[in-house]
């Protein structure tokens, strides 16, 4: 029987997102964390057939340009590992290329930032190229990673055990993540990570809550965050598996 | 091969005979036009 | 010669924040702090690839 894991959203947007996550060891917490960076395959172009390159730029060095640009994946199930999409791209200059000018041929794969200068062109340059866009896990190149910045830090339980002394000299006490006060959840940065700012003139206790953590989670727009969430958990129960049916006799 | 003339920019055709010169101009430097093959990269 | 697409460090995706924050702090009077603050590029990784950056394709291009 699964233990019943309790989530708990301390901020939440589209691209990022903090939460808590209690009854977790921290080997399993990080190993959520491992599969969100490297494990969760992402769309991202990692072949291209430039046709025309007037730029100042070498084919090289805007093919690695293009391969950085954020894609979006498809929904879980429509694509598997190895499948490509092409995109396409024609700018005449003069004018800037930007990720926005791709032309994709499948609907669910796009850039997912419109303003990423490709190449500066000057009068008469001319970029016209094809990508393919393939599927891959961040394991093998930054480009398919889809987390950024991922993260997590233990909860901390802030206690008052009494007031400080009147002749004591008062130096701020930097904590930074999130705190526990009385059951209540407090990102640090609202008293400027200064628990003497939070606490004036009282003596405090902080102690790390075992088994607690705050999960920082950035994507770079390939997917939300919970789909990101959602699909390095399912990668690390898909491992559990493979492990569990080689294990057996 | 076809080339162009650095100083004024004509497209040059040259055969073994002419030496490289520009027949237009003169000029010794001539440049290399991109081919017009496709070229395919990979991301690396 | 361009901005770079991604940070280094983190990979996050700053490349599309750098004509906003061009014409505002570089060329523009505002203070690239603040500027930065507003556009939501929080890390002093990020913030370092905008801050240092030259485009150097108009010093390249006449000798193209």
């Amino acid at each position: 029987m699964a233990p019943a894991y309790d989530v708990e959203f301390v901020e939440r947007e589209e691209r990022k997102a903090r939460f808590l996550v209690r009854g977790v060891t921290p080997a399993f917490a990080n190993g959520i964390r491992r599969a969100m960076v490297a494990d969760v395959p992402t769309m991202a172009i990692d072949e291209v057939r430039f046709i025309e390159n007037s730029s100042v730029m070498f084919d090289e060095q805007i093919a690695l340009r293009m391969g950085l640009i954020p894609l979006t994946t498809p929904p879980e199930g429509e694509f598997v590992e190895g499948d490509t999409v092409t995109l396409a791209i024609d700018v005449e200059g003069p004018g800037t290329a930007y990720s926005g000018d791709f032309v994709s041929s499948d609907e669910l794969v796009k850039p997912a930032d419109l303003n990423v200068p490709i190449i500066d062109l000057k009068d008469g340059q001319r970029l016209e190229a094809e990508a393919d866009a393939a599927m891959d896990r961040g394991k093998s190149h930054a480009r398919h990673q889809g987390g950024v910045a991922v993260g997590y830090r233990h909860l901390q339980r802030v206690e008052v055990v009494g007031d400080r002394d009147q002749f004591e000299d008062e130096e701020p006490h930097i904590v930074r993540g999130v705190i526990e006060d009385d059951g209540e959840l407090v990102p640090t940065s609202e008293f400027d990570h200064d628990l003497t700012v939070r606490y004036p003139g009282k003596e405090v206790r902080i102690e790390d809550v075992p088994n607690a953590f705050v999960f920082h989670v950035e994507t770079d727009g390939s997917f939300s965050v919970e789909e990101l969430v959602t699909r390095a958990i399912d990668s690390l129960e898909q491992r559990a598996r493979e492990l569990e049916d080689a294990v057996q006799l | 091969m076809s080339y162009k003339c650095s100083r004024c920019k004509r497209d040059v055709e040259l055969d073994e005979y002419g030496g490289v010169r520009c027949p237009y101009c003169g000029h010794r430097v001539l440049l290399k036009e991109r081919s017009r093959d496709v070229k395919e990269v990979s991301v690396h | 010669m361009m901005v770079p697409v991604r940070c280094f460090t983190c990979g996050n995706v700053v490349g599309e924040h750098w004509e906003e924050f061009d014409t505002r702090a570089k060329e523009g009077e505002e203070d690239p702090q603040e500027v930065l603050d507003e556009l939501g590029v929080e890390r002093y990784c990020c913030r370092r690839m905008l801050v240092s950056h030259t485009d150097l394709v108009d010093v390249v291009s006449p000798y193209q």
